[in-house]
C-alpha cells in the first residue's frame, strides 16, 4: 500500500530537518507510542498499539534512517511484528526550502502480513488517514508554534 | 413395510437428535479430563519467509506456560514432516521455512486456554521474508520461487494426471462443426464447519496406551496413521484408541490431518498429561485445507443443431504449499473425469497439472465426492455455453443429448460405469414442477420491459461410494466399509459400523436397515461409530461413501444374521430349515402362518435354547467391498430476479428433482437435500477465499466470509424419481452431496441467461452484487 502526500511547514528548512530526523521529538507526535529505545545516532526501536479495524496490537518496530542526506532527504526503513501480525514500511521525506517555509513531500510505502492484513485490509485507508492526519498536525503545532 | 418397525422408506424421527436440541451432544471441546494441559500455536504472518530464530524465553516466563515446542524439536523425534494422505508430505512445524500465512511455527503448552493464548503472543520469532506466490500460473513460470525446497524437483509442478483418448479428441474438434471454449475459475472456499477442528489427546505413560478425542471423519485410518508416523516413539496400533465423539458437521474438513493434532499428541506423549488443542475460527478458515481452486479451460465440440461429441479440459490446480488433498491414491485430481457427465461423449481428453503455491495445503471436497462439483459445474455451465452458441432451449438441448435409460449399465467416454439412470424423467419432473414453458413466456415479456430475469437448469450426474478396492485406497488402504451387529438375548440389537456420522443421522439411518432386514423395531438398535476400540475398521464418512458401502455392510451383516436365525427358527419350530420362510419380518412354516416365530424368539433362543452344534449367539460382521460406485443423479431449476440498480440476484424459485436410488428415510434425505442446496447456493453467490499479493488470507473470519443464513437461503422445493442402484444390496446410493454438487450451475446458468440477451456468457462464482453491477455497467444497463 502506498501513501504520498505534500506538507507545508511555515518554519525554516533546517529545524524541519532537525525536528524530523530527531527520533524522540519525531515519535513524540505519533499516537499510541508506548516506549521509545534509541540504539545510535540512525537506530531506534519503537513499541506502538494500534487498532485497525477489529484488531488491535502493540507492533514492537525496528527503525533505521538510510540515505540521511541534510537537509533535504532522508528515508526510514521500518519492520516490525505483533504476535500473528507483521509490517514493513518505508517512508521517505524530501525537505525543500520556499523562503521562510518548508515544502515536505512525503510517501510511505507500507507492507502488512498476517492478521492485521488479513482482517483489517479494508480500515488500513481510513486507519493510514487519520493517523496521517494526527502526525502532520502536531508537527507543525509543534514547529510553526514556537 | 410395517410402519411400527421403521424401516426403510419410514420417516423416522432422528434418534440422535434427542441428545442434540437438548445441547447434550458430546464433542471434543467437551471432553475434559483432570490435570488437562492446553496447546495454542504460533502462526506465521508471512506467507513466505525464512526463520531465523524462534525466542521462546518471553513466553516461558508466563506463569502457567509449560513448553514451548518448535521445529527443531521435533528435528529429533523425526515429527517435523508428516505424510499427507496424497503421499505428499507436510510440515508439523518449521525448521526453516514458512510457506504459507498462518502456518504452525510453534507450539506453546500450559495449564489453561488463556494462559496458553498468552505464550503464544510472547513467543518471537525473527522472520525474512521471501517472494511470494500467490497466483499457480505464475507458480509455473520459469525463474518462479522454488517453494519446496524439499523435494527434489526444482520447480512447483507437483503432478500432471490426465485421462482419454487425445488423438481422437483432437481429430473431433479438428472435424467439429461447432466448437465453444470457455475458461471457468472454481474458486478457493472453505467447508467452515460450525465446529471447528479439535483433539484431546491422553497417554497413559504406565500402560502405553494413547486415547485421542478427536474431530475426524475416519478415525480407523487415523489410528493407523499414528501408528505408521509415531511408532518409533513406542506407539503401537493396539495401544491406540481414536475417539471420534459428536461431529459438529465435516464436510472433507475433518478427513485431513492437521499439525495441531500431532502437536497434541506429541506433547501428551511428552509430559504424559492430556493435552487439549482446539482451535478458533480464524485459524480455522485460514489454515485448515481448502476446497476447489481449480483454473479450468473446457471446449465441446458438436454438430450444428447442438449434438454433442467431444470434450477436451485443462486445468490448473492450486494445491497449496503442501498436497494434502484427500483423494483415493490413484486419482490426484479426484473424481473429476465424471465431467462428461450426464452425456455420451464419443471422445473426451482430461488434464490436470496440480501446482504449489504459498496458501494453505488442500484441497479437499466440499460436501463433495472428490472434484465432481468442479466436473459437474464445468460441464453444465458448457451445456449452456453450447445451447447460446446454436441458439437451443437449455432444456431441449439437455433432452436431446441425455444418455438414454436403455443405455444403462452406460460406459462413460472416461473409463466409468454408470450404474443406472433416467436423466429425461428427473429434468421433465423438475421442468413440469417449476412451470418451465410458462417461464419461458415470461421471461420474454419481461425482457421486453427491460426486467432481468433467468432460468437456470442443471441435469448432473454424481459418482459416489468410493470404492471398489481394485481402483480406489487412501494410503494403500482399500475402501471398504464395515458393519459389525450383535442381537441381544431380548432381541434387542448394537451395530456398530466403520464409518462416522456428523450429523448425516447415521444412528437413525442404518436402525433403520437393519430394522427392515431383522424385524426388530427401530428403537431397539442403536448404532454406535467412532470408536476404534469398539467398531470394525472401516474408512469413514466422506464422498456419500456410508449409505453405499457402510449401508450395504450393514445390510449384508444383517442378511448373515438371519440366514443363521433361519435354521434356530426352524429348530424352534421343529421343521426343515428348507420350509421355514422370511414372511412379514418372521419366520413362519411356509403356508402355515400360525406356526411362525419372531426374530425377538429367535434371539432369545439363540442363547438359551440353539441347536446343539451350532454356536451359541446371534451376530454377524460384514466388510463390504463395492462391485462398483453409484451414481446418483438429479435435475434442478432455479429462477433468478436481478436487481438492474444493485446487480443483486435473488432466487425467486428452485426446484430440486433428486434420484438417490432407494430412499432409508425421505425425512432425512429431504434434510441432507435441503442442507446440500444452502452449501450450493454459498459458493455459486456468496463463498471465496482470496489472497493479497503478499498471500494474505482475505476471508479470515465470518465477517469476509459470507456463509449464507436463513436470510439468504430461499425455499428449497423438493422432488424425486427413484432408479435403485442395481449393484448395492437395497438399491441406495447416497444423498449427502448430490445437491451441493448440482446447485451452484443451477445458479450461475439462472444468472447468465438473465443478461444472455446482452451477450453475456459467462460469469465465474461466486457471483457477487459488485461483479453483475459491473457487468451491466459495462452493458449501459445499470441504472
Amino acid at each position: 500500500m502506498k501513501f504520498e502526500g505534500t506538507l507545508d511547514i511555515a518554519a525554516p528548512r533546517e529545524r524541519v530537518w532537525a525536528f524530523l530526523t530527531d527520533p524522540r521529538q519525531v515519535t513524540a507526535c505519533a499516537p499510541d507510542v508506548q516506549s521509545l529505545e534509541v540504539a545510535d545516532a540512525t537506530h531506534f526501536k519503537v513499541v506502538v498499539r494500534t487498532g485497525v479495524g477489529p484488531v488491535k496490537a502493540t507492533f514492537a518496530m525496528n527503525m533505521e534512517f538510510v540515505d540521511l542526506v541534510a537537509p533535504g532527504r532522508a528515508t526510514v526503513r521500518a519492520r516490525g511484528q505483533a504476535p500473528g501480525s507483521a509490517v514493513e514500511m518505508v517512508n521517505t521525506l524530501e525537505l525543500s526550502a520556499v523562503g521562510d517555509r518548508t515544502t515536505m513531500r512525503w510517501t510511505s510505502e507500507v507492507t502488512v502480513s498476517g492478521m492485521i492484513a488479513s482482517v483489517g485490509a479494508r480500515f488500513m485507508q481510513g486507519a493510514a488517514d487519520k493517523t496521517t492526519q494526527q502526525v502532520f498536525t502536531c508537527i507543525k503545532q509543534k514547529l510553526e508554534g514556537g | 413395510m410395517a410402519v411400527e418397525l421403521g424401516g426403510i422408506g419410514h420417516s423416522v424421527k432422528r434418534k440422535e437428535d434427542a441428545r442434540f436440541i437438548r445441547g447434550r451432544g458430546q464433542y471434543v471441546d467437551d471432553v475434559k479430563l483432570p490435570g488437562m494441559l492446553h496447546l495454542d500455536i504460533v502462526r506465521s504472518p508471512y506467507a513466505h519467509a525464512r526463520i531465523k530464530g524462534i525466542d521462546p524465553s518471553k513466553a516461558l516466563a508466563v506463569k502457567g506456560v509449560l513448553a514451548v515446542i518448535t521445529g527443531k524439536d521435533l528435528v529429533p523425534l523425526k515429527l517435523e514432516w508428516m505424510p499427507t494422505l496424497m503421499s505428499d508430505k507436510q510440515m508439523v512445524l518449521p525448521t526453516d521455512t514458512v510457506l504459507y500465512q498462518s502456518q504452525e511455527v510453534a507450539a506453546v503448552v500450559a495449564t489453561d486456554r488463556y494462559t496458553a493464548a498468552d505464550g503464544v503472543a510472547a513467543v518471537e520469532v525473527e522472520y525474512e521474508p521471501l517472494p511470494v506466490v500467490v497466483d499457480p500460473k505464475k507458480a509455473l513460470e520459469p525463474g518462479a520461487p522454488v517453494l519446496r525446497a524439499d523435494r527434489e524437483q526444482k520447480n512447483n509442478h507437483i503432478w500432471h494426471w490426465e485421462v482419454g483418448d487425445k488423438a481422437a479428441t483432437d481429430k473431433a474438434f479438428k472435424d467439429a462443426e461447432v466448437v465453444v471454449k470457455q475458461d471457468i475459475y472454481i474458486p478457493r472456499i472453505h467447508v467452515a464447519s460450525i465446529e471447528t477442528c479439535g483433539i484431546v489427546a491422553s497417554f497413559d505413560k504406565v500402560e502405553g496406551k494413547l486415547t485421542v478425542w478427536m474431530t475426524t471423519q475416519a478415525p480407523h485410518a487415523i489410528r493407523t496413521v499414528i501408528a505408521l508416523v509415531a511408532g518409533h516413539l513406542g506407539l503401537s496400533e493396539q495401544k491406540i484408541r481414536v475417539i471420534s465423539p459428536d461431529i459438529g458437521g465435516g464436510f472433507g474438513g475433518k478427513v485431513p490431518v492437521y499439525p495441531g493434532y500431532v502437536l497434541a499428541i506429541g506433547a501428551s506423549v511428552l509430559t504424559g498429561s492430556p493435552v487439549k488443542w482446539v482451535e478458533d475460527r480464524s485459524e480455522n478458515l485460514q489454515a485448515d485445507s481448502f476446497a476447489r481452486d481449480y483454473h479450468i479451460t473446457a471446449e465441446v465440440a458438436a454438430k450444428k443443431d447442438g449434438t454433442m461429441q467431444a470434450l477436451r479440459v485443462k486445468t490448473i490446480a492450486d494445491h497449496g504449499a503442501f498436497d494434502s488433498a484427500a483423494n483415493p491414491s490413484k486419482f490426484p485430481a479426484g473424481l473429476f473425469h465424471i465431467i462428461t457427465g450426464s452425456y455420451p461423449f464419443q471422445a473426451a481428453h482430461v488434464e490436470v497439472d496440480g501446482v504449489y503455491t504459498n496458501k494453505p495445503p488442500g484441497g479437499i471436497a466440499y460436501r463433495c465426492s472428490f472434484r465432481v462439483t468442479e466436473a459437474v459445474h464445468t460441464i453444465e455451465r458448457m451445456v449452456d455455453i453450447l445451447a447460446d452458441k446454436v441458439g437451443k432451449d437449455a432444456a431441449e438441448i439437455r433432452l436431446q443429448n441425455f444418455i438414454p435409460p436403455a443405455a444403462f449399465p452406460f460406459k462413460s467416454t472416461l473409463g466409468w460405469e454408470y450404474d443406472s439412470g433416467n436423466y429425461a424423467a428427473a429434468l421433465k419432473l423438475a421442468m413440469e414442477k417449476i412451470g418451465y414453458k410458462d417461464l419461458l413466456k415470461e421471461q420474454a415479456e419481461k425482457r421486453k420491459r427491460g426486467e432481468l430475469m433467468g432460468i437456470g437448469i442443471s441435469s448432473f450426474t454424481e459418482i459416489v461410494g468410493a470404492g471398489p478396492s481394485k481402483h480406489f485406497d487412501i494410503l494403500g488402504i482399500k475402501m471398504f466399509d464395515s458393519a459389525e451387529i450383535r442381537v441381544h438375548p431380548t432381541g434387542k440389537a448394537t451395530a456398530r459400523l466403520g464409518v462416522k456420522s456428523q450429523g448425516q443421522g447415521h444412528e437413525t439411518t442404518f436402525a433403520q436397515i437393519i430394522a427392515e432386514e431383522l424385524g426388530l423395531p427401530v428403537g431397539d438398535i442403536a448404532v454406535e461409530e467412532g470408536d476404534t476400540d469398539t467398531a470394525p475398521y472401516g474408512l469413514g464418512t466422506y464422498a456419500s461413501r456410508s449409505t453405499p458401502v457402510a449401508g450395504a455392510a450393514t445390510a449384508l451383516a444383517a442378511r448373515k444374521i438371519r440366514e443363521k436365525a433361519k435354521l434356530i427358527a426352524a429348530h424352534l419350530l421343529e421343521a426343515n430349515p428348507d420350509d421355514v420362510e422370511w414372511v412379514d419380518h418372521k419366520f413362519q412354516v411356509k403356508g402355515v402362518p400360525a406356526k411362525s416365530k419372531t426374530m425377538q424368539e429367535v434371539a432369545f433362543a439363540a442363547y438359551t435354547n440353539h441347536p446343539q452344534g451350532m454356536e451359541a449367539g446371534l451376530e454377524a460382521v460384514d466388510y463390504y467391498d463395492p462391485p462398483n460406485l453409484t451414481y446418483p443423479f438429479g435435475s434442478y431449476i432455479c429462477v433468478v430476479d436481478i436487481d438492474r440498480g444493485t446487480g443483486e440476484v435473488k432466487i425467486r424459485r428452485f426446484v430440486a428433482v433428486d434420484d438417490c436410488g432407494t430412499i432409508i428415510n425421505p425425512m432425512i434425505v429431504e434434510g441432507q437435500i435441503h442442507g446440500g442446496l444452502t452449501m450450493g447456493l454459498a459458493p455459486a453467490l456468496y463463498e471465496q477465499i482470496t489472497y493479497d499479493e503478499q498471500g494474505n488470507n482475505q476471508a479470515g473470519t465470518f465477517m469476509d466470509y459470507l456463509l449464507p443464513t436463513a436470510m439468504e437461503t430461499p425455499k428449497w422445493e423438493t422432488a424425486k424419481t427413484t432408479t435403485p442402484s442395481p449393484h448395492h444390496p437395497i438399491g441406495a446410493k447416497g444423498v449427502g452431496e448430490s445437491a451441493t454438487v448440482g446447485a451452484p450451475a443451477a445458479i450461475a446458468n439462472a444468472v447468465v441467461d438473465a443478461l444472455s440477451h446482452l451477450g453475456v456468457r459467462h460469469i465465474d462464482i461466486p457471483i457477487t452484487p459488485w461483479k453483475v453491477q459491473q457487468l451491466l455497467k459495462e452493458k449501459g444497463v445499470a441504472e
